[in-house]
Parts: structure tokens; C-alpha cells; sequence
């Protein structure tokens, strides 16, 4: 009954110590999200406003798009519609060939992720130098990120260091530069300012800066990018062409939509008040170019689906993983899918049903992620859809239909289940080696339960005959 | 048909149901009964940033030479302020990166939180993110309590986006928690602010 999630899970938990670290640090995120909804008290109200603002918006898109680019057209930016990946990478790399871009400075998106633009570009011979902190050390590590926000969290300190000592030319050279003591030599300080100054020559020399965008506003045309390391800042304050990568969902109406977003990106996500910057560009920098990439690539297909159709409300915060038991304990390799956790278990299965079913195996349904969802996403309501069609979509464990059947022929026949039920307990009295084995899936991970002397169904006639005399 | 009117068309069929824009003016979101109490509170713990009241017998150059005593350069076009270099004039956006003090001005103050709404002032927005070391100066009188208050400020008036196509909230300095969510301040941009509260 394993999945490639499940079996990939059991690798990751033999190391205890490192998936029950990984489980405390994003528990510690969980936990200062509790304390910024508790302080609010219109924290339920703004969930509220915020999930049918997204509705709105999504079952206005049309309008709201062409609202969007009249005005950032009108604001001097280029507007530019892409279908699919393949349509977003070569409208980037015509933008870039026709700047004779060599080296671009990107700022954290999930878009770029999803589309692989990256590998597309290098393949073009531009290199693309990843902005976001964590961001960078995964790219030079040549990892995958294993969270949306905070992706490189499961890497330590040590590899790390390791890693900018041998891939950043003027380590040394740095280092010497630095001047507050420390004892050890992969002090998070230190690897933070050997980053600072090695992605600040990065700037300095990029010829484009690219970014995602967290919010487009369709009454003035701003795209909005939230940080807390002021990269994106930086990549579109130095070089002077800006290219933004924009998912179609990211559209909100106005302004006043924005006053509720913004209080709760950072809020969800990571546990803090605010991002440390909140940038609304309305257009090219004096003397520069900008230019928005608004990507469908499925999107406007989910709106279609009437079961899953409200995933196109998530804002990418994170909060669902951070909460996630399985997510905490398994971490985001674990999943097939790039967006791991219960977010992601559903987008992978929107992208390709065939290809990422296994993910869903990756929830216990306990439904925490649908109470910290900001935007009300009902995630854990649509896996269990999802599980539903499992066996239509030819991907249901042989194992699990067979004992659904066998279930189904118990339960239509009460007098084989009242008997079968009153034989149970004598499990109970069989030796331990014939019922915790590897046949028994109930006796993986936890002792087998003990069957009750009498049924919860003779118990209660009992007690009703009882209440009769 | 263009990619354009394929997608708009499909997003068109797609949609089965239609949904009203909530009232947003029926939420009543956190206010403060001292809200430069509450900003000066977070500014300096959550935010991670200095703060300054300025006295009507201050001098400007004064306090930011306090803040900053080792700084060599100073960059804004701010009147009053003693400046090396000018963000309006300077060649390349490049030259602040160098710079070790940004001096601009801060329009909206907001308590919740400890943003400070900057309009782009300067012809290289640079001067807010380059620098080493950033000064914010902020009316009194311009701190509200929360950003549902500061964006109807800034949808309402004129004086942003006019002049450059750019504002941003700034909250503190620079920051990252990507090692180990060890919190670490300075890590791509200014890595310290000190706001100046200037006297209505």
C-alpha cells in the first residue's frame, strides 16, 4: 500500500534527528502564525474578505486581465500573454536576446520554478543568478527547494559553508573583509554577509533583473513583490531592464484588496507582521524597460473544475506546510510534485494527474492546513475528492480495493458482521508474529489494537435493555 | 487566435458561477489609541530598526552624523541634508551601491506594523536599497494605524506615483532567516534604518 511518497517518507524519518528538527523548525513558523491571528481580532474576517475577494477576482479574470494591461500598458510597461512553459521561456529569452542579456538577477518565483526557466536560459548560454538567500545556496548546491518560502531551511550550516568556500571565487577574500569575531567558521552571520557581498557584485554586473510578482492590482496596473532581503529591490534598482513573471491568479481588483493581502502574506507565511519591503512598481525604471509575462500554463482550465477550481485563490504563503504533520515529518522531497505539502498535493495533481498521484497519500485528513489557509483554499477536503477517484483514474492500491470490496460484502450482510465481529477478539489471544507482520498493514508503526470483549453494538442493546427494565 | 484571446476566451467559458466583491468597509481592522506609540514600539523591536524623536531645535545633520558616526557618504536630495553624493545626478545606480548612509523621506507611518510608505523620490530608487545604511524621516502626524488606512491614503492622493512609477513599504533593515532560521540583519540590502520622527 506505499506510494513514492510514503516509501521516500520512511527513508527520510531513519534519520531522527534530522526530521525531528525539521519538524520543530517549521513547527516554530506554525506557531508564530498562531501568535499573529491571535493578535488580530478581525483575523477570521479577513479570511473571510480575503477568500471571496479571490473568488471574485477568479470568476472575473477575463475582465480584470484586460483592465490590468490597459493600465500597465498605459503605464509604459509591455504586456505579454503566454498559453503555456514553452510560450513564457521563449517570450523571456526574445526579451533577453533582443537586450543582449548575458547575466540575469532573479528574484524568488515559484512560476519560474514551474516553467523551468532557468535550464532554459543556461541552456541559451545567459546565466541566471538566483537572488533569494536560500534561493542561491540550493542553485549552488544544485538542490531542488523543499519549501515554497522557506526553501533551503533543511540544508545546515556546515554544507553550506562548504559550499560557498568552494564555488565563490573571493571567499577568502571576503572573509578577511568581515570583522566581528566568530568561533565558528559556518556562523550564520558570516555565510549571510559572504552572501551579501558575493550577490551584491552580482547586481552590480547583471544586465536584467527578473522578479514574480505577489499581487497585480487590475485598477492601476502596479505588480507588488513582497521580501524580506530587499532582492528583488535590488535586482530591479541596478540593471535596467525588469522582466516580471506573473501567474494569471495573481490579480486582485484594487487597492483596498491589497490592504487586506498585505496584512497577511508575511502574517501566514512566516509569522511576521510584515515582509520587511512591500514594492509596487507602476513601471519602467527612468530611462529603463519593464515588461509583465502573464502566464495561464493550466490556469484557466482549473477554473473550469468545479471540485478544485478555488486552488487558483492560493497566494503561495506557505502556511499549509508549515502546519502539515506529514509535511513537518517527511519534508519536501519526499514529495513527486516541486510544490510540496498539501498545496501542493493538489496543484500537482491540477498539472498531471498521472504523474503525481502519489502525493495524495501525503495527508492524514486531520484538516489543520483548511484552518490556517488565509484565502480558505478547502485543501484537505479537496485530496479526500481526490482519493475518490483514484480508482477511475486506474491508480487505486490493489491491496486497498480489495479490502474496500470485502468491507462492502460485510457490511451488506449484518448477520456474517455481527458474527465475524463476535470472532474478533480472538485476535487478541493469537501470538503477536501471526498478526503484526508485513501483511498487516493496521501493525506498521503502531501496535495492533485490541479488539474489545464485547462490540460497541452489543454493548449498546445491552444498555438499552437494561434502561427498559 | 492570439495566445492573448485564447486565454481570455477560455477563462470566459470556464466560468460557471459568478461571485460578488465583498464590503471591505464592513471590516473593522486594529486600531490604536496611540498609534506613534504602537509604531515607535515596533519599529524598534519587531522591525529591528533605530528610532529617533527629533527636537524643533535638532538639526538634521546632526542626528543622522549621531546615528551614523563613521559614515563617509551620504546620499539624497533631501533639502537641509548635508550630501555627498545626489541619487538624482549620479551616472549609474551602481555608485550607491558604495554609499554609506540613504537619507529619504518617509510619507506614511504604519503602526500594526512598522511600515513606512516611500514613495520613489529620487531618479535611482537605489538610494532606498543600495546604500549601507538608510535614514527614513517620518512626519509625527503621518503615522496611522493599519495598512487598510495607509493604501486608501496613497489610492487617494496624487502626490505618489507621478513623478517615478514606484513606491515601497520598508519595515527595518534587511533580513533573512534562509541559515537555519537564524535570524540575521544586512542580507542584500541596507543593513540597518534609523527612522527619524520629524516634529509636525
Amino acid at each position: 500500500m506505499s506510494t513514492r511518497h510514503s516509501r521516500a517518507a520512511e527513508a527520510y524519518l531513519k534519520d531522527d534527528a534530522v526530521a525531528s528538527r525539521h519538524d520543530q523548525t517549521f513547527f516554530a513558523v506554525r506557531q508564530k502564525r498562531d501568535r499573529m491571528a491571535a493578535a488580530l481580532p478581525e483575523w477570521e474576517d479577513l479570511r473571510e474578505a480575503a477568500s471571496q475577494i479571490k473568488k471574485h477576482t477568479a470568476t472575473h479574470l477575463a475582465d480584470y486581465l484586460e483592465r490590468f494591461e490597459r493600465n500597465a500598458t498605459r503605464n509604459g510597461v509591455s504586456v505579454h500573454w503566454a498559453e503555456d512553459a514553452d510560450e513564457y521561456n521563449r517570450i523571456v529569452a526574445d526579451i533577453l536576446a533582443a537586450h543582449n542579456v548575458r547575466k540575469v538577477v532573479k528574484s524568488k518565483s515559484m512560476l519560474t520554478e514551474e516553467c523551468h526557466l532557468n535550464e532554459n536560459l543556461e541552456r541559451q548560454g545567459i546565466t541566471v543568478v538566483e537572488t533569494d538567500l536560500g534561493e542561491r545556496i540550493l542553485q549552488m548546491m544544485k538542490l531542488a527547494p523543499s519549501h515554497i518560502v522557506m526553501p533551503a531551511l533543511h540544508v545546515h550550516r556546515e554544507d553550506i559553508g562548504a559550499c560557498f568556500r568552494r564555488l565563490i571565487p573571493d571567499f577568502d577574500e571576503i572573509a578577511r573583509s568581515y570583522d566581528r569575531p566568530h568561533d565558528d567558521p559556518n556562523d550564520p552571520t558570516f555565510l549571510t554577509y559572504v552572501a551579501r557581498m558575493h550577490l551584491r557584485q552580482q547586481f552590480a554586473e547583471a544586465d536584467a533583473g527578473m522578479t514574480g510578482a505577489n499581487f497585480g492590482i487590475a485598477e492601476t496596473g502596479d505588480i507588488v513583490v513582497c521580501t524580506n532581503e530587499g532582492n528583488a529591490d535590488m535586482s530591479t534598482s541596478l540593471p535596467r531592464l525588469h522582466i516580471v513573471s506573473m501567474g494569471i491568479e495573481k490579480l486582485i481588483p484594487d487597492y483596498a484588496s491589497m490592504g487586506v493581502f498585505q496584512r497577511f502574506v508575511a502574517r501566514s507565511g512566516t509569522g511576521q507582521e510584515t515582509t520587511v519591503y512591500t514594492s509596487h512598481f507602476r513601471g519602467p525604471r527612468p530611462g529603463g524597460e519593464m515588461h509583465i509575462v502573464l502566464v495561464d500554463n493550466g490556469r484557466s482550465d482549473i477554473l473550469g473544475d468545479p471540485e478544485h477550481w478555488q486552488t487558483l485563490k492560493c497566494m503561495r504563503c506557505g502556511a499549509c506546510m508549515n502546519t502539515c504533520p506529514v509535511y513537518r515529518r517527511s519534508a519536501g522531497y519526499s514529495y513527486t510534485y516541486f510544490i510540496p505539502g498539501p498545496i501542493g498535493i493538489n496543484l500537482g495533481m491540477l498539472r498531471d494527474c498521472h504523474l503525481y498521484h502519489d502525493n495524495l497519500s501525503a495527508c492524514s485528513l486531520c484538516c489543520s492546513c483548511d484552518n490556517v489557509c488565509p484565502v480558505k483554499v478547502d485543501l484537505s477536503s479537496q485530496i479526500y475528492r481526490w482519493r475518490q477517484q483514484l480508482d477511475d483514474l486506474g491508480h487505486a492500491s490493489r491491496m486497498k480495493r480489495l479490502m474496500s470490496k470485502g468491507m462492502a460484502a460485510l457490511f451488506n450482510r449484518p448477520k456474517l458482521y455481527t458474527a465475524t465481529l463476535r470472532f474478533a477478539p480472538l485476535i487478541n489471544v493469537l501470538p503477536s508474529a501471526l498478526v503484526s507482520n508485513r501483511l498487516n498493514p493496521w501493525t506498521y508503526g503502531h501496535t495492533m489494537l485490541k479488539f474489545p470483549r464485547k462490540s460497541f453494538h452489543e454493548q449498546w442493546k445491552q444498555l438499552k435493555n437494561e434502561e427498559k427494565k | 487566435m492570439s495566445s492573448r484571446e485564447e486565454i481570455l476566451s477560455r477563462l470566459r467559458h470556464n466560468t460557471r458561477e459568478t461571485f460578488d466583491m465583498p464590503d471591505l468597509a464592513a471590516l473593522t481592522p486594529i486600531t490604536f489609541a496611540d498609534p506613534v506609540a504602537e509604531f515607535i514600539h515596533k519599529t524598534t523591536t519587531t522591525a529591528g530598526a533605530t528610532l529617533i524623536e527629533m527636537q524643533p531645535t535638532d538639526r538634521l545633520d546632526d542626528l543622522i552624523r549621531r546615528a551614523y558616526p563613521e559614515a563617509r557618504s551620504v546620499a539624497s536630495n533631501l533639502p537641509g541634508v548635508r550630501t555627498d553624493v545626489n541619487p538624482d545626478t549620479v551616472a549609474e545606480a551602481q555608485e550607491l551601491m558604495h554609499v554609506d548612509v540613504g537619507v529619504v523621506q518617509g510619507c506614511i507611518g504604519v503602526a500594526e506594523n512598522a511600515c513606512i510608505w516611500i514613495p520613489q523620490q529620487t531618479k535611482e530608487k537605489a538610494v532606498c536599497f543600495a546604500v549601507q545604511q538608510l535614514v527614513i524621516l517620518l512626519p509625527r502626524d503621518a503615522i496611522v494605524s493599519n495598512m487598510h488606512q495607509a493604501y486608501a491614503l496613497i489610492q487617494t492622493s496624487t502626490d505618489y506615483f507621478s513623478r517615478y512609477p514606484f513606491g515601497t513599504f520598508i519595515s527595518g533593515p534587511s533580513k533573512t532567516a534562509d541559515i537555519e532560521s537564524a535570524l540575521v540583519y544586512g542580507a542584500q540590502a541596507a543593513r540597518a534604518v534609523t527612522v527619524i520622527l520629524t516634529p509636525p
